[in-house]
């Protein structure tokens, strides 16, 4: 008789992305109750594709508490597989995620070198079920890209057995609409026929297919990374993480929520009523809500007739909701604005769309001369300028071979070589 | 100056050269008549004989020499008595400077010598800004060694015809203009590819381009590694796509209008699910549901799920296909669309969902005079008829193509229409489409139909375009003050000469 092993598969847990301790408890508690329900449902391993942690180092509470919490588990003899997320990616391997693969906590399975141009990487057989993993981590902004186009794929896809390709980017074709300006790769980057392709860098799960891909699962974060998940939690969509039954092929797999708190949603449109008619029916409207117990999120929107948008107060909002028993109070008021006030305000679901339209908005506000520099044609320049200047020290790399690659790709973007040399 | 004939006889648009003895002038020849410092270029329409001696005589001759009376037989000075008269018109009069030409007026001096055109005759002819290339210049089957570029913002915006039969070229001449244009920033084109040749997913193609990589997309349903799956999300269509693309009777379109004030961007799953609506009849359901079918390969599986049979429709992938496709076309890139496998009318819609999307966005960026800074987008459109013929606009109505047609260029949005039948085009669509780049057509219907709606006086032409060779051609444009006959490069050749090895550095892999 074939045996039928289990396996979880979390993403995106951000410890210590909240720095409210209110948040904070919650975001450890949702990491707490997935491991112990993964030990309740006696799963063999645990894939975790990205950003276990926000930071590569976290702050030492979190990690102390999220190292217990690990060891308890790796205690009871379930490995833990690991690959960086955008967010715990070290380029001099000095992260947490390495610190706990030293200790023998979690192991980092990614494993391969660059030979004759190509990317080959070696499997990872999971002694117990024999599962092979193999993946590639994250790097910042999306750079892991360019490991995917130089991936031998080839001699991945030939490989036997049961296969798990574990992954921490967006794919094109995958995106929901509102990740549209994020950076991501197409399916076609990543190798054929696998199993199960466990993926992290959305937050929202997801389990999709497409041919020759039969199963790519993401399973979202399991509390929040960034505000906007809060909007997403309050507007409905589940937390919580993957558990995945295998024989030779995948048998089931189900979607286990976590739930951490309850939620409320409260969107109110200020058009065309004045600051202070505005401020009036805010607070009007919030006094109705029930608020005991729950994490609320208020999203204030719309174009103000008349007065400052400061005169709605979220310190206001925010000490009514606490006094009616809220445990915590997220506002997003990015989408107010007035018809007095014209300071430039960003809208954006994630930090690329922020920078995009923060760029394209200022420039609009600069006298240029220069037609390169102006509209669409500057803003993509200083789009571009900004990711060379964000690329890190590679490893290995002398800093003054750093610099003079930075300088060099600079001046590229920037269309100067001739001026330099 | 080596003389090939002289100016004998004739008229405004037909002037009647003596050809030189031992000199071949050809059908489209340019030649140039030195008038002081300034010149005048004529170009090579007719061909026919001419004799001294009377025909009658000529006669008698040729039966002396067929019937052996005298096979030793010649005529007394032939290169005198026998030679050929060529029929040319006036194209151009090139100033002193050669800097400026005019549209000729008066006739050449009687009695002038002719010569061929040379390289230096035609500097007038200089790279424009955001040059799009068209080949080199062509006298009869000769290559005169001058580049024609247009400026591609403005000839990419008032639209461009390639008329020709098959195999005369006309997709090397699109991959050529493409990629002249790749990386420039200031053109974004898309491509709907049915027959998979653009991108060169088996041979050269516009994926060897050094700038690709940043500025070519590529969509198939079965896409090379590195590219995208074409997934379209059900969700991104509404009814307006499907307008002039696939023919709805009243009934039906009064169903799709009840689904989808309904179910906003879901009408078409619910339309496909059988979700009853008040006021739409199960018959008239069921027969949406078919078309959806055929068009979409959309239905239910026995397990109730949503399935599509070409895998190019989905309803939960493909969310940013089109807002991808749209933002690349709009910073400039090339978007090229296999449709190798779908079928015409998929093909077309998926076309029309696009183009729908980036004309609103620009008629919206018009509004608030963001438009001048944004890139010319140009829509890349094979059997151009199958959309703008008069029957189709007649029968099935107006689609985004011909608005684009006949509206786009106030919104920077153009078309390249390739065409064998330029003849089912109407002629207000024709007369919009300010460039024409004629290739070899054997039909003189189709030839007409081009000649009628050319930008320059084509009219006695006629025998040019029949006699063009593969890669030869004629550009007629309003960016022209001449048709200019022109030869275009074997895409495989041309890009020998812009493509170089790119230097990669070594990679230090982290996992």
């Amino acid at each position: 008789m074939i045996q039928v092993y289990k396996f979880a598969h979390l993403a995106d847990c951000h410890l210590g992305a909240n720095r409210d301790p209110v948040l904070e408890d919650l975001e450890l508690a949702a990491f707490k109750k997935a491991l112990d329900s993964c030990l309740e449902e006696k799963v063999d391993f645990i894939v975790i594709t990205g950003d276990l942690f926000h930071a590569n180092i976290p702050d030492m509470h979190i990690a102390n508490e999220a190292v217990k919490k690990v060891k308890e588990v790796r205690d009871k003899n379930i490995p833990i597989y690991a690959i960086y997320g955008s967010h715990d990616y070290s380029p001099n391997e000095t992260s947490m995620i390495d610190i706990l693969d030293s200790a023998g906590l979690i192991k980092k399975i990614v494993k391969g070198e660059v030979t004759g141009g190509k990317l080959k990487l070696e499997f990872f057989i999971d002694p117990k079920t024999k599962a092979k993993l193999v993946g590639i981590s994250a790097r910042k902004v999306g750079l892991e890209k360019s490991y995917f186009e130089i991936l031998d794929r080839t001699s991945l896809e030939r490989e036997s057995g049961f296969k798990i390709f574990m992954f921490h980017s967006a794919l094109s074709e995958l995106k929901p609409e509102y990740l549209s300006q994020m950076e991501s790769i197409p399916v076609s980057l990543l190798p054929r026929g696998f199993d199960y392709y466990a993926g992290g860098h959305i937050h929202q799960h997801s389990e999709l297919s497409l041919p020759d891909y039969k199963r790519i699962v993401y399973p979202g974060t399991l509390f929040a990374g960034y505000p906007r998940d809060f909007e997403e939690s309050a507007k409905g969509v589940k937390r919580g993480f993957y558990i995945v039954s295998f024989e030779e092929k995948i048998v089931d797999v189900k979607f286990k929520e976590v739930p951490v708190c309850e939620y409320v949603y409260f969107e109110y449109d200020a058009s065309n009523k004045n600051s202070i008619q505005a401020r009036k029916e805010l607070l009007e409207e919030l006094e109705k809500i029930q608020a005991e117990k729950k994490l609320v999120v208020v999203k204030i929107k719309g174009e103000l007739s008349g007065g400052k948008t400061s005169d709605i107060s979220s310190t206001e909002i925010r000490s009514l909701l606490i006094e009616k028993g809220a445990t915590y109070v997220s506002i997003n008021r990015y989408g107010l604005t007035s018809k007095e006030y014209s300071a430039i305000k960003t809208i954006g679901g994630d930090i690329l769309m922020i920078e995009n339209k923060l760029f394209r908005e200022n420039i609009g506000t600069i006298k240029i001369t220069d037609e390169a520099l102006k509209g669409e044609k500057g803003t993509k320049l200083a789009v571009d300028l900004l990711k060379i200047l964000r690329q890190e020290q590679k490893l290995g790399e002398k800093k003054n071979d750093y610099i003079e690659r930075i300088q060099k790709q600079a001046l590229d973007v920037l269309r100067l070589q001739e001026v330099f040399t | 100056m080596e003389v090939v004939g002289q100016i004998v006889s004739g008229k405004v648009g037909e002037i009647l050269i003596r050809q030189k003895s031992g000199e071949s002038i050809e059908l489209g020849d340019l030649l140039v008549v030195e008038e002081g410092s300034s010149l005048l270029i004529l170009q090579v329409f007719d061909l026919c004989y001419g004799s001294q001696i009377p025909p009658s005589a000529r006669e008698l001759l040729a039966g002396i020499k067929l019937e052996g009376f005298d096979a030793g037989l010649e005529f007394l000075e032939p290169e005198l008595r026998n030679y050929v008269m060529a029929t040319v018109k006036a194209i151009a009069r090139v100033s002193s400077d050669r800097k400026d030409i005019k549209i000729p007026k008066i006739l050449p001096h009687f009695f002038s010598s002719v010569r061929r055109i040379e390289k230096e005759d035609l500097a007038f002819l200089t790279k424009p800004s955001n040059p799009v290339y068209l080949g080199k210049v062509r006298s009869g089957s000769k290559i005169i060694d001058v580049d024609i570029y247009l400026n591609a913002k403005d000839t990419f915006r008032h639209h461009i015809l390639i008329p020709a039969t098959t195999g005369r070229g006309k997709s090397n001449l699109v991959k050529v203009m493409l990629w002249s244009v790749l990386g420039q920033g200031t053109v974004g084109a898309l491509v709907l590819d049915p027959h998979d040749e653009y991108y060169g997913r088996h041979d050269k193609g516009l994926k060897d381009h050094p700038k690709a990589k940043d500025n070519v997309l590529y969509y198939s349903s079965n896409p090379p590694a590195g590219t995208n799956t074409l997934i379209v999300n059900l969700k991104s269509i509404t009814p307006r796509h499907f307008q002039g693309i696939v023919t709805f009777t009243d009934p039906q379109q009064d169903a799709i209008k009840l689904y989808y004030n309904r179910f906003n961007e879901d009408w078409i799953e619910n339309i496909v699910r059988g979700v009853d609506v008040n006021g739409v009849a199960p018959r008239t359901l069921e027969v949406l549901q078919r078309k959806f079918d055929t068009v979409l390969g959309v239905f239910l599986d026995d397990s109730g799920n949503l399935r599509c049979r070409n895998r190019v429709f989905s309803d939960s992938a493909g969310m940013t296909t089109i807002s991808d496709i749209v933002n690349a076309l709009e910073n400039g890139k090339i978007v090229i669309i296999d449709t190798s496998h779908l079928s015409d009318e998929a093909e077309l819609l998926i076309g029309s969902i696009i183009v729908n999307e980036i004309f609103h966005r620009y008629q919206a960026y018009k509004s608030v005079g963001e438009l001048d800074t944004k890139p010319t987008v140009a829509v890349v459109l094979e059997e151009a008829p199958r959309v703008l013929s008069s029957e189709v606009l007649a029968t099935v109505g107006d689609n985004i193509y011909s608005t684009v047609a006949r509206e786009g260029r106030k919104f920077n949005i153009g078309l390249i229409a390739i065409t064998q039948l330029t003849s089912l085009i109407p002629r207000p669509i024709l007369a919009n489409m300010n460039t024409k780049i004629i290739l070899g057509n054997e039909m003189a219907i189709e030839r007409r139909a081009v000649i009628d709606s050319a930008a320059q006086d084509l009219s006695e032409d006629e025998r040019n375009i029949a006699s063009l060779d593969k890669g030869e051609a004629i550009v007629t444009s309003i960016f022209t003050k001449f048709a200019v006959p022109i030869q275009i490069p074997l895409f495989e050749e041309y890009i020998e000469q812009t493509t170089s090895k790119e230097q990669k550095g070594k990679m230090v892999f982290v996992g």
